[in-house]
């Protein structure tokens, strides 16, 4: 248990680490340059200003057309991202291991709320795969790889959530819960899950090209 | 009451006081099952399960300052121990400077030793079972 354990939270983590920021800093890199290349428009119509307007009206509920036309997706995608984003960087399990490996740590969220958070998570999961598989705009351009992030997405929450709760197999959940972390971390740059990181460029150039040529609102 | 019968219980008494006395250090360390440091507050988990007496017997602990350590000017003095002391005098809940804070410093203490021994509790739900 200790070797094992030892290997996950240490040599692997590096790994997953290694592989997620310097994945993502490939990937951006690769896109700039192949944008240059490919695309030299845009940087030509680039504009600070469109595009931080342009992610401001994107960023809040309800504040474009389409997240006013789909009411519940917009709850829903809202929910899902802030969870996902705050629960494992404000678990006070996970903090207490920056503390021990870096000696840094931040506010923690109550490991009962983080508890809700991670439910949120999943419940989401789940309706993103019942929309994937029935809704027909959405099943046109899913693919099987869509379904594997997902589950990539769902894991770390459902073995984390089971692993704080200690109800079956503790010691092994939590090490399938910190395995399924180490594989979404690594995965980001390398899939969809990538739009973590491209989004912003995507919505301002897109905010750019409405605001300064089309002189159009993009939401 | 006789004087003889007087001086009996007088010295029940007192026998009964000194014995419980001598045996007050004895009771108190095991009844320790678990790390419910006052100190720390409200906790976000279950204290952490330590049975001080059986623990001590299956790490072969015999020295007090293993744990009941004393540091002076960043070095642990050898020959000195702090059982009588409380964690906290010297760990403070959060700011740590010069030592640990009192929630870390129980976790380095206890998982350093387990990690080199490979052997005991390294992860949360090991010493703080959810009931």
């Amino acid at each position: 248990m200790h070797g094992l354990y030892n290997f996950v939270r240490g040599p692997l983590a590096w790994v997953a680490f290694i592989l997620f920021f310097g994945g993502i800093l490939y990937r951006l890199i690769s896109m700039l340059l192949g944008a240059r290349k490919k695309d030299g428009v845009v940087f030509d119509y680039f504009s600070l200003y469109y595009g931080l307007r342009s992610i401001f009206h994107w960023i809040i509920p309800f504040a474009n057309r389409n997240s006013r036309q789909r009411p519940i997706f917009t709850i829903v995608t809202f929910a899902f991202h802030i969870c996902l984003l705050a629960v494992p960087i404000l678990l006070l399990a996970h903090i207490i291991l920056w503390d021990e490996s870096f000696n840094i740590s931040w506010w923690n969220l109550p490991d009962s709320i983080a508890d809700i958070m991670a439910i949120i998570v999943v419940a989401c999961c789940g309706y993103f795969l019942w929309r994937r598989l029935t809704q027909p705009e959405v099943k046109f351009v899913t693919f099987a790889s869509d379904y594997v992030i997902l589950a990539i997405v769902a894991a770390p929450f459902i073995t984390g959530f089971l692993a704080y709760h200690q109800w079956f197999g503790y010691k092994f959940m939590l090490i399938l819960h910190m395995l399924s972390g180490e594989v979404m971390l690594a995965a980001i740059p390398f899939t969809r899950l990538g739009h973590m990181f491209y989004s912003p460029f995507t919505r301002a150039y897109m905010g750019s090209e409405f605001g300064s040529v089309r002189h159009a609102k993009d939401w | 009451m006789k004087k003889g019968t007087a001086a009996l219980y007088i010295g029940m008494g007192v026998l009964i006081s000194i014995l419980t006395f001598m045996l007050m250090p004895a009771y108190s360390q095991e009844d320790i099952v678990s790390l419910a440091d006052s100190a720390l507050g409200d906790r976000e988990r279950p204290a952490a399960v330590f049975a001080h007496e059986e623990h001590n017997e299956k790490a072969e602990i015999e020295e007090c300052n293993v744990c009941h350590h004393v540091y002076k000017d960043g070095n642990k003095i050898e020959d000195e121990s702090s059982e009588g002391q409380g964690c906290s005098d010297c760990h403070n809940i959060k700011e740590g400077y010069p030592t640990r804070p009192l929630m870390k410093a129980y976790h380095d203490l206890c998982k350093a030793c387990h990690l080199e021994n490979k052997k005991g509790p390294i992860t949360c739900g090991e010493c703080h079972p959810q009931n």
